[in-house]
């Protein structure tokens, strides 16, 4: 096709589309709804997003080590065993009757060879040491004012009863169980706390958002179809004659379908920059009352997602402009011309 | 009454344009539209086609422009065999024709010049000879003056000019005109007719379906007469 037909085609699009003014508004009106609807999900699915990433950032493992605490208040070592080796019924027990075989852990560096152990599975994030004397701490600081007190015996009487432990973050929520059952599985772990209900929820939730997402866009980018290709039919029945007439002095189905496709595809892109005008307004506004009411940062910046969204709503625009007027077109380009003129 | 004849037709007969071999046309309806239609039109010819209503004239020319297709038979027009024409090729085909309607089938909303320049465009000639032919075609309807009016401005016989213009501004070999005098007063009947026999003399075949028999008898050119899907008369070399 020449340059110049092309460009002949596209302004009889142009003129089409405002010729054809009173429907167009109509779907851009509907267009523009169904982009600030599929905007607004994308932006929540990414606030949540967000916010589960931080709830995950929480989620953390504490996995106990076997080491002088837990011999001397899990263990039930049996000192009664008659099963010991010539090796451990030499060895002397300390002033809490613990011999040095009754646990695993010794000493700091043993347990931070495990924390790198452990940080070389395949899920796990980051491991952090806690020693038992930051343990207790942390115990502490989580009484109320005063209650502290009631762990000083301890201290002093029978040291400290928290045993040291690996903080352990993960990567993938969805593979939590499986990471806290091989972390179990170590020898040198006594006991695991994890919270694999939360887990699960935060699992799901993204699951149920990620689907739900899919089926809000892919119902309203149907609906965006429809309603382009009912403003391309509306349009060529008010074209009726001109078609009846170009099929009959020799056009091609390209030439009588191109100012169709060029309306279709304006309508979408003026839908396009009309939502994204709209969904910026809408979520500043929304957005500056969140931070001003909660006090919380912690929410997606516009600027972030503006250039995402206006390419997503130019391509569902476009998209849903030719693919409608394609459809639509295709249907009546069979007829001939006087079939045509009789429709 | 004053009779015309178009010089064309004195001169040797030329190769065929158009040629119809055993052609049968019924459709799903079961209406018999055309039975064994054989016929042959030189280039160059200007061809009356008669008959009643029903008698296939519509299906003929419907025939020659692929808008249908035979059941059975072999159609040649202006060296394109239809006989099996895929569908993309039926715009080629139509370049090489003009068709003037009856209800003269012109845009509204588009003036003189923008409806006859249409046609140009729909083939995708250059702006500049779209400038020229347009002017050319509109002059040789007798419509110069009025290309910035609108259709609703022109009495029925100039809005047939119109039609005719823009018929001719391809230069196509063969006009086929389905009652282009059906819906204009007996004076610009005639004037029509005279410009298709003034083009017919410069060398363009034209196919013209009429009822009335007043043109038929004053202006002396080949008649096909239909009745009933069957070529009943044809006077192609003598009177009918």
């Amino acid at each position: 096709m020449k340059l110049g037909s092309i460009k002949y085609l596209a302004g009889e699009g142009v003129k089409n589309t405002w010729s054809n003014r009173l429907m167009t508004i109509a779907s851009v009106g509907v267009l523009v709804a169904c982009m600030v609807i599929i905007g607004l999900a994308v932006l929540i699915s990414e606030n949540v997003s967000k916010a589960i990433g931080n709830l995950e950032q929480q989620n953390v493992v504490m996995a106990y080590m076997k080491d002088y605490s837990w011999a001397l208040y899990d263990n039930d070592t049996d000192d009664t065993s008659s099963e010991t080796t010539e090796a451990e019924s030499t060895e002397e027990a300390d002033k809490n009757g613990i011999k040095a075989s009754d646990y695993v852990i010794h000493n700091e560096e043993e347990a931070k060879a495990l924390c790198d152990e452990i940080a070389k599975l395949p899920n796990v994030a980051e491991v952090i040491f806690v020693s038992s004397e930051e343990g207790l701490n942390s115990v502490k600081e989580s009484m109320l004012e005063g209650q502290e007190e009631y762990f000083t015996f301890l201290d002093d009487e029978y040291g400290n009863p928290i045993s040291c432990a690996a903080k352990i973050k993960m990567k993938d929520m969805a593979l939590f169980g499986q990471t806290v059952e091989k972390i179990r599985e170590m020898d040198a772990i006594s006991a695991i706390q994890s919270y694999d209900d939360l887990a699960e929820k935060i699992n799901s939730i993204k699951t149920g958002l990620g689907v739900a997402g899919v089926w809000i866009i892919a119902i309203l980018v149907l609906i965006s179809l429809v309603i382009v290709s009912n403003t391309i039919r509306v349009t060529m029945y008010t074209r009726k004659l001109e078609i009846s007439i170009m099929k009959a002095v020799g056009a091609t189905d390209a030439f009588v379908r191109i100012p169709f496709v060029v309306e279709g595809m304006l309508i979408g892109l003026i839908s396009a920059l009309i939502a994204e005008g709209i969904l910026y307004f809408c979520y500043r506004v929304s957005t500056e009352t969140i931070i001003s009411t909660l006090g919380t940062n912690d929410i997606v910046k516009y600027g972030d997602m503006a250039w995402i969204l206006l390419a997503l709503f130019m391509a569902i625009g476009v998209l849903a402009g030719i693919i409608g007027s394609v459809i639509m077109i295709s249907k009546y380009l069979k007829k001939e011309g006087s079939e045509f003129a009789a429709i | 009454m004053e009779q015309f004849s178009s010089s064309n037709e004195n001169s040797m007969p030329q190769k065929p344009i158009i040629e119809f071999r055993g052609v049968s046309k019924t459709y799903q309806t079961g209406t018999h539209a055309l039975e064994d239609v054989n016929i042959s039109i030189a280039k160059g010819e200007f061809v009356f086609v008669v008959g009643s209503s029903g008698a296939g004239k519509s299906t003929f020319m419907k025939l020659i422009m692929r808008e249908e297709k035979a059941n059975t038979g072999k159609i040649i027009v202006n060296g394109f065999n239809l006989t099996g024409m895929k569908r993309k090729q039926v715009p080629m085909l139509r370049r090489t024709m003009g068709i003037v309607f009856q209800d003269f089938r012109l845009i509204p909303t588009m003036n003189v010049y923008q409806n006859v320049a249409f046609a140009m465009h729909v083939v995708g000639a250059a702006g500049k000879d779209v400038r020229r032919e347009v002017t050319k075609a509109l002059a040789k309807v007798g419509l110069g003056h009025k290309a910035r009016s609108m259709p609703s401005q022109l009495s029925g016989g100039e809005q047939q000019r119109v039609g005719l213009a823009r018929a001719l501004v391809n230069n196509p070999d063969i006009i086929i005109a389905d009652e282009p005098t059906g819906n204009v007063d007996p004076n610009m009947s005639y004037e029509i007719v005279t410009m298709l026999t003034e083009i017919n003399r410069q060398g363009t075949t034209i196919l013209m379906v009429t009822h009335d028999h007043n043109l038929v008898r004053d202006f002396q050119h080949r008649v096909i007469m239909l009745d009933r899907g069957k070529i009943v008369a044809d006077n192609a070399g003598g009177t009918l």
